[in-house]
């Protein structure tokens, strides 16, 4: 295998004596849109300044193309950033805001000129030069911030959580723009972010932070379908968690399962994390999407729906489990048929479609 | 509820009232000795006889109060420079650092305001009588730069609170270093708080007087001194005219701050 682009090797920082980051390993293709999701505080952010040399890891390493990053200064990476918090220079007008990572590389000025007007057109502010930074939109600000990132070519390009601060809307549209810079130019990016959606919507990889340490790499779709810890399993994508009686581990990662009120169900996929004993709390996870209404009198778990809302295209519905655990569920909304709150049901789901943990 | 101006009734006109009673107050004076340096009385009589520019020629004429002048003006931009300069490293400790004893050493720079300026002048006096500073320029730029610190350092201090550390890290990661960042990027930024500064720094020293008539020496007088001085040896409208000069100084420079402000936010 050729050696990858960007690697991050068991990566920790310590403040005092809490870990912010906790051994977090990662490989990163060139070109690549890699997303680090995670909630605030899971060491997303803190990985990506220890790339862009703004802080300091107690140890570990992060190699660019098979060299350490960590003796260079962060003036010298040549990496591109874009902040959280509107960044750019105040007194110097948008055009001077673009140039100034070209001035202090020592570009001749007519470059220079080119080059802006090359920039403000790919983030599409195209006569937008002469303003001073307070005259933008915060949406505007942060595509110049783009683009003053973007206008000396970095290899790499960090964006900490660049659309935090814009509306919903305004999210949306941006984020169109960044997928379209980003096959462009064809930047490699690693883009933080605590909303699924947006790294969902962006990304070609997501890496799923949690408690300082990479819980797991992959596509969306592989996150969403295969996750691999309980964690992954609820914060990407909509998800119940169910309790359960019993477990018996069975052949291949696979368990067979009681549910308290004796409902049985065979062949679950089975993840185990932290300790490697079935022990504490084992759940069965399963999507709301998955859940479909059994007819007739036949298998599945005996529930109770407690409230149907109607979504437009979607229902969902709140179910009751016999030992007392809401479930949520959503299906297409002529799915629903004649059934009514306080009714009781079947509900059965695929197999593959869900999941035991260990916790 | 809360009570607004709309809702005081007629309170309001006690309001006015006062507000302009504090107003004839504080101006009065100030007014009165400009009009006293332009009257013909010699005895400072008002209102004036007649109207002459006669003490302003007075003032001119006599050499000491040119000195005096010069004396003020050049401890005033010796001590706004040093003050600017302390204020701004104090500032970037204190708000960027973190370290044991911030707060202390916080505290410690506030300190001469509070201090009653008498007993700071005997203090400094003192020792510098013994280290032969006294009646001496670095003396006097030294004791007024102590003063006036405590001013530079709280308006810089807030400017660089207002100042986004990520806007610096945004500049060296386009590749500037550090110090180039700093003084390219975050000094311009925060450079309303740097004229701020300096103005209030030179006006502290500009006015000075309690320090400054135990600094001082016969060759050695700021304006304020040597007013003070006069004023004890003859009631003479001389004095009332070296005054509005001070005065004057002052009020340009104040409107000089107040312009700026405008103009940086818009």
């Amino acid at each position: 295998m050729s050696q990858p682009f960007l690697l991050i090797q068991e990566l920790r920082k310590l403040f005092g004596d809490v870990a912010a980051v906790d051994g977090a390993s990662l490989q990163v293709r060139r070109g690549e849109f890699l997303s680090f999701l995670g909630p605030s505080g899971s060491g997303k952010s803190t990985t990506l300044y220890a790339v862009a040399g703004l802080d300091m890891p107690t140890s570990g390493d992060v190699l660019l193309e098979g060299h350490t990053l960590l003796q260079t200064p962060p003036h010298k990476r040549n990496i591109g950033m874009v902040f959280q918090r509107y960044t750019l220079f105040p007194h110097l007008k948008v055009a001077e805001n673009i140039a100034f990572p070209l001035r202090v590389r020592g570009w001749a000025q007519k470059d220079v000129t080119r080059r802006v007007e090359e920039m403000l057109a790919l983030v599409r502010l195209d006569g937008f030069g002469g303003r001073m930074p307070s005259q933008l939109s915060g949406g505007q600000q942060q595509r110049v911030a783009l683009a003053r990132a973007l206008a000396y070519d970095p290899p790499l390009l960090l964006m900490d959580e660049p659309l935090s601060a814009l509306d919903k809307k305004l999210r949306d549209e941006i984020q169109v723009e960044i997928r379209r810079i980003h096959q462009t130019t064809g930047v490699t990016i690693l883009y933080v972010t605590h909303d699924q959606e947006e790294a969902l919507r962006l990304s070609d990889r997501i890496a799923v932070f949690n408690r300082g340490r990479i819980e797991q790499v992959g596509t969306g779709q592989e996150l969403y379908a295969n996750p691999a810890t309980r964690f992954v399993a609820g914060f990407v994508g909509d998800s119940n968690f169910l309790d359960v009686a019993s477990v018996e581990a069975g052949n291949g990662g696979r368990a067979d399962v009681t549910m308290p009120d004796g409902t049985r169900f065979a062949d679950i996929p089975l993840h185990v994390s932290g300790s490697r004993a079935i022990s504490s709390r084992p759940q069965l996870m399963v999507r709301p999407q998955a859940i479909r209404i059994q007819p007739g009198d036949g298998a599945g778990l005996p529930v109770r729906i407690k409230d149907i809302t109607f979504l437009g295209d979607t229902v969902s519905a709140l179910l009751s489990t016999r030992w007392d655990q809401d479930i949520w569920m959503r299906l297409p909304a002529h799915d629903i048929g004649t059934h009514s709150p306080m009714q009781e049901v079947r509900v059965v789901w695929n197999v593959e479609d869900s999941h035991l943990f260990q916790t | 509820m809360l009570l607004t101006y709309d809702r005081l009734g007629t309170l309001k006109y006690l309001l006015w009232a006062i507000v302009i009673g504090v107003c004839i107050f504080l101006l009065v004076p100030i007014a009165f000795i400009i009009a006293l340096s332009f009257g013909s009385s010699k005895w400072l009589a008002f209102p004036p006889p007649a109207w002459t520019l006669r003490w302003y020629e007075a003032l001119a004429a006599d050499p000491r109060w040119l000195a005096a002048a010069l004396t003020s003006l050049k401890i005033g931009v010796l001590v706004t420079i040093s003050s600017v300069l302390l204020g701004l490293l104090a500032s970037l400790a204190i708000i960027r650092g973190r370290f044991p004893g911030r707060d202390f050493l916080q505290g410690l720079f506030l300190m001469p305001m509070v201090l009653p300026v008498v007993v700071f002048a005997v203090a400094t006096y003192l020792l510098f009588l013994r280290v032969g500073l006294g009646g001496t320029l670095v003396g006097f730029v030294v004791a007024h730069t102590v003063l006036a610190f405590p001013f530079a350092f709280i308006t810089i201090s807030n400017s660089l609170r207002g100042f986004d550390k990520s806007i610096e890290d945004a500049a060296v990661l386009c590749g500037a270093p550090p110090l180039i960042a700093f003084l390219r990027i975050t000094l311009p930024s925060i450079r309303l708080g740097l004229f701020s500064a300096a103005l209030f720094s030179f006006l502290i020293s500009w006015d000075e007087v309690v320090v400054a008539i135990f600094m001082a020496s016969p060759e050695l007088q700021t304006l304020p001194v040597l007013i003070w001085a006069a004023l004890r040896q003859e009631l003479s409208p001389t004095i009332a005219a070296a005054s509005s000069l001070l005065v004057l100084v002052t009020l340009v420079l104040m409107i000089l701050i107040a312009a700026l402000r405008r103009r940086f936010v818009e």
